[in-house]
Order: C-alpha cells, then structure tokens, then sequence
C-alpha cells in the first residue's frame, strides 16, 4: 500500500504548497512512491480519513485552528510543519507584538468581533511535530530530502549550523563588507544561502539555529549602528516567537 | 633548477600560451573582492590581488563533492567516484601554496585520500611573490610562510621590467620553455632578486611579540586559560574562520537520494570544529558542547597539534580566519594574549 499524504493549510500565503507543486520532474516520481488523499490546492475532494504523512502549512491563530490541528494529529501517524509559520511562527508572529483587538479591527474592519483570533502559535506549540521543512518558502532541496527520508525511513538531513557556512563556501562577498547588516550567523542554513549569493542580507526566513548566540548577533547589529528597537525589528520578522524577539 | 628571466612585457604572451593548451585558473576580481576563478583571458587576471576570499584549495577538495553513487532498492550497488582534471593555478601567493603543502602532506597519509590526490597531481600552481603584506591581518611573517621555499612548480617575483622565476618543477619549466621567451637568470638579476628581497623583510612585520616556534609549548600550557572563555561570549560559531582557512580539511558526510528512491550520491561537504553539531557522536552526546572548547580546539589544531603531527604549521598567517571573523576574534590577540598570561 503507498503511504497516504495529505496536505492542511492553516494560516499562510500557501506558497509552500505551491512549491511542492513546483517539483515538476520529481512530482511524477513522487506520485508514484505515495497516494495524496488531500491537498486544496491541486484537487477538490477528500479521499481519505485517515493519513501516513500529514504537511501542514501555516501558524496556528484562531480557536477553531487549535481544534482542527489537534483532530489532524489524531488522524495521521506522522506530522510535518512545512514551511516558516508553521515551524517558527514566522511573518505570523508579528501580529503577537500588538493589541489582539487592534490587528482585528485592522484586518476586518467593522464586523471585527465576529472573528477570533488568538496569539500566533508555531504548530509544535499545539501537537507533537515529527519533522519540520522550514524556510519561507520551503526550498525545493528540502522538501525532497524530507520527503525521501520519511518514505526510505531515514532520518532527514536539516542543517543545524548558520547561513554563514552555505555563504562562504558559495565564495559570496559578505554583505557585512558592503555596509549591510545580515542575520546569516544566527539563522539556520539550507537554503543554500540564497539571499547574500544575490547581494542581499539574510532576513532570516529559516528561524534560528538550535544554539545561536544571540546576545553576539545583537551586539554586532548595534556596533554596526542599529539601534536597540532596530535590532529586535530584525528578528521580529520571522523570529517573533523566539526569546530573541522578546 | 636553474631561475629564469621573462620581460614584464612578455607575461601576456606566457598566461595566453598557457590559456591556449590548458585550463588556467587565477584570481580575478568578485564584487569588491578576489575569488580564484577559470579565466579565459589574461585581462581577467587581478595580478594586483590582495588576497582571495578562498583559496586554491578548493580545486583539490571541493566544498561539495560527489564520492560514491549508488543505488538502492532490487540490485542495490555503490561505485567510487574520483574525478580530476588538468589545471594550471596562476597567481598563488605564498601563504597559499605553504597551505597547499600541508594538505599534501595531510591528504596522502595513509589511508591515501584519492579524491585530493588525483586532482592534485593533476594541477600545476604558478606563484606569484607577495611585495607587501595584503592587508593588516595577514601575519605570513610570524607563521614564516611569506616565503616560498617549496610546493609550487614556477614562483614569479616583480621585480619592476621583468619577473624573476624560480624553477620548482621539470613540469614547471616544461611550461615556461614552452610559452615563454625566458632567459637565464644573470648574476645582476639575482642581485636584484636580493635587494627586492631586503625591501620585501622590512615592509612585512611580526605581529606576534615572540618567535612563533614556542606557540606549541605556548598552547599546551594554556588549557585552562580565560581566554576561551572571553572568547566565547563573542564567538558566533558561525564557522567562517574555517571555512575560509586554507588549512582546514574536515568533512561532514550526506547521503542524498533522488526522487525516485533508487539513485543515490554520497557528498562530502566542508565541515568547521565551530559548529554546535560538529562534535556530537552518535546517541546525541557532544563532547565539545561549549564554545569555549570549541575554540581552544580551533587555536590547538592551527598552532600546535598539526605541527606534531606533520612537521608543518598548521596555520600559514594568511589572517583569513581574522579577517572574516565579523566579532573580531584575533588569532594574532589570542596567540598574544596566551603568551602575556603566561609571563604573569
Ligand atoms: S553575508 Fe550574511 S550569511 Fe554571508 S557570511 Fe556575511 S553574515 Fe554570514
Ligand atoms: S538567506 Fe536567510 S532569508 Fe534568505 S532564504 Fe536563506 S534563511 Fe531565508
Ligand atoms: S598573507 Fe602574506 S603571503 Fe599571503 S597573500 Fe598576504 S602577504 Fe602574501
Ligand atoms: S569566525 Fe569568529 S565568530 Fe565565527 S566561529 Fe570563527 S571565531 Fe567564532
Ligand atoms: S588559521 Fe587563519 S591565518 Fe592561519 S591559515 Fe587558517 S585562516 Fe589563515
């Protein structure tokens, strides 16, 4: 029997899944290792209760997300948060350093008690996460790594050192050199160090490395000129639900 | 081997003969920095550079390189796979080539390292002699590698309307008698060489107040410093001081397997003692967890550990560790500051 996989979307631009359509060549291939019984995106109706491999893209931020996650878990015997808001929270999070009432009333204007919300949560504050592709968006080479492991049984292979190493070993020019400033150190690598290899700075779309030294990372950003608020700006973008951003 | 004169003039005509028969590499402008790269004209060459990001080394131990390929499922199999292919190396300064020596020496050792050798045997480095140090990081002369004295096959100097050539190799002079109108060098010439070198010894200093012969003895006393710890509170373990050394050899492993579950390839990536996972075994258990350990590990292997091991400094001075590293941690302070604990 090919392993069941379905696909859940909560609060996210569904990028993600978009990239997983990406595949292209190795989607065929794909297809044929496993049975997709979900996936809003690339077909209408539900053919399955019950999963393999569950991806779920997106935070957890409404009541009802919080219900619907935990009856997923239930369902599924591995869980995977694909993609920033569902492994750290990402762009999501920012929402978390406002008034809740305020972000409601911004969104949704005058019927804005009709809508619930509650603080932006990474999946894993929720349910038991088995594996996480992180990025924003996921990268191609990740996703496959992901997802040929589980299928092979394997432990994935996802960096737990900085962006840093992927950026030298490319020979880019550091963005520091150029007066830039870059959460590269701090920042998971894997995504090949994609943004300084075209001249911009690590925004830091993968989250944080296990054992960043964080306390560092904020000193250099303020020895480069950026004030206190500034620098927790930086992280607040994608590492809102950090103790970095707090 | 006798040294060898070419006019300045004829330079052009020696990298374009070279460039007519082989691949030639050399280093060429990136950004607002050097990076060693294939060059199809002598007009791509920055004979001027200071010092390129990475060095050579990358030719004969790629970031990222393919070693095994095999296949699973039914007929599972698994082949070897060493590539190589001729290449000339223009421009190599010093500390490079010293640094190219030592991994020589590292990657032959028993059990010999194929992948290295194969394309090391295959490359032929052209030096070119550094006039002044490259910036305020290099510290060549207290690591005594500003000086070629061996691993290259020609080493060119400036010496102002014409390059003095020193002959390493058969192989190096094949080359020169090939693709260049090269004269032997005159008694005057090497006078010449001589003054050019007076010049060179006083415009590179010591950075390091003692002979970098006790660093050894130095670091073996120095376990227990404070320096590591003060050190650590600023080090970023983001591994750039490795990655960037021409001295570094360490390699992590990644089995990757195509989309269709069969096809399979087993990389070699370059790996950094700086890293949070470097150290961790199997089971999980890390047995250099802190960044302190981390560190003294680092300065250990440069200064002291290789050099037992090979006769050969594990750090040439290239300064490429400083000069990336974005908190400042400075070999030259903590080979210092060890130093100054020590005479309390
Ligand atoms: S550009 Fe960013 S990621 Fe690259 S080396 Fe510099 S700090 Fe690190
Ligand atoms: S460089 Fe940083 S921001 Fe860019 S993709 Fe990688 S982790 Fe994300
Ligand atoms: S470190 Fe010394 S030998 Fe190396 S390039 Fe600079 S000046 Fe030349
Ligand atoms: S380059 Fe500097 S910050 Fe990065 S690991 Fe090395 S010593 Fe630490
Ligand atoms: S330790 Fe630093 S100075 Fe020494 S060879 Fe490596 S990068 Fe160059």
């Amino acid at each position: 029997m090919k392993p069941k996989v379905a696909f859940f979307s909560f609060t996210s631009c569904e990028g993600c899944q978009l990239m997983f359509l990406n595949l292209e060549d190795e989607l065929l291939n794909l297809l044929g290792a496993v049975e997709i019984v979900k996936f809003r995106e690339a077909m209408k109706e539900v053919t399955s209760d019950e999963y393999d491999v569950a991806f779920i893209e997106g935070s957890i931020t409404t009541h009802s997300d919080i219900e619907r996650i935990k009856s997923i878990r239930e369902k599924t015997k591995i869980l995977v948060a694909f993609g920033a808001c569902a492994t750290i929270g990402g762009i999501n999070a920012i929402k978390n350093f406002q008034p809740l009432e305020d972000v409601r009333k911004y969104v949704y204007g005058e019927r804005w008690d009709f809508y619930d919300t509650v603080p932006t949560m990474q999946v894993d504050q929720v349910v038991k996460v088995d594996a996480a592709i992180h990025g924003c968006p996921v990268s191609k080479k990740e996703m496959l790594e992901v997802i040929t492991s589980l299928l092979l049984g394997k432990t994935p292979n996802i960096p737990d050192y900085p962006v840093c190493v992927e950026c030298k070993l490319a020979e880019n020019v550091c963005v520091f050199d150029k007066g830039m400033m870059c959460l590269g150190p701090v920042t998971r690598a894997g995504c090949g160090a994609l943004c300084p290899s075209y001249g911009n700075k690590c925004i830091g779309c993968r989250g944080l490395i296990t054992d960043p030294n964080t306390n560092a990372q904020k000193d250099l950003l303020e020895e480069k000129g950026l004030s206190v608020a500034e620098v927790l700006k930086e992280f607040r973008m994608f590492d809102g639900l950090s103790e970095v951003s707090k | 081997m006798l040294p060898k004169i070419i006019k300045k003039d004829d330079l052009r005509a020696f990298v374009e003969a070279l460039l007519a028969e082989n691949v030639v590499v050399a280093p060429t402008k990136k950004g607002i920095k050097y990076a060693f790269a294939e060059v199809d004209s002598f007009d791509e060459v920055a004979l001027d550079y200071n010092i390129t990001m990475l060095s050579p080394r990358k030719y004969f131990y790629p970031q990222n390189e393919t070693v095994l390929k095999f296949k699973l499922g039914e007929k599972p199999s698994a082949e070897a796979v060493v590539e190589s292919a001729p290449k000339i190396i223009f421009g190599m300064h010093p500390c490079d080539v010293a640094a190219t020596w030592l991994l020589d020496v590292v990657f032959a050792e028993d059990p010999a390292d194929p992948n290295y050798l194969s394309k090391r045997k295959k490359a032929v480095i052209i030096g070119m002699n550094c006039a002044k140090p490259c910036d305020e990081f290099s510290f060549c002369k207290d690591m005594k590698s500003y000086n070629a004295t061996a691993g290259f096959d020609l080493m060119l100097t400036d010496l102002g309307d014409k390059y003095f050539v020193e002959v390493g190799t058969e192989a190096g002079e094949a080359l020169l008698v090939a693709g260049a109108q090269a004269s032997e060098a005159s008694a005057d010439d090497l006078k010449a060489l001589q003054e050019w070198q007076n010049g060179k010894e006083k415009s590179f200093v010591n950075r390091i107040p003692y002979d970098t012969k006790f660093l050894p003895e130095i670091l073996g006393a120095s376990d227990d410093s404070l320096v590591w710890e003060a050190i650590a509170r600023k080090c970023l373990s983001c591994g750039s001081c490795n990655t960037t050394c021409p001295t570094c050899y360490c390699f992590t492993v990644r089995d990757e397997v195509a989309s269709n579950l069969v096809d399979g390839e087993r990389k070699r990536i370059w790996d950094s003692c700086q890293l949070d996972e470097f150290a961790e075994v199997a089971g999980g258990e890390n047995f250099r967890k802190a960044r302190s350990a981390r560190l003294r590990h680092r300065f250990n292997r440069k200064g002291k550990w290789l050099l037992e091991r090979y006769g050969k400094s594990g750090c040439v001075g290239c300064g490429r560790c400083d000069r990336n590293c974005l908190v400042k941690i400075s070999s030259v302070e903590v080979y210092t500051q060890l130093a100054g604990e020590r005479a309390k």
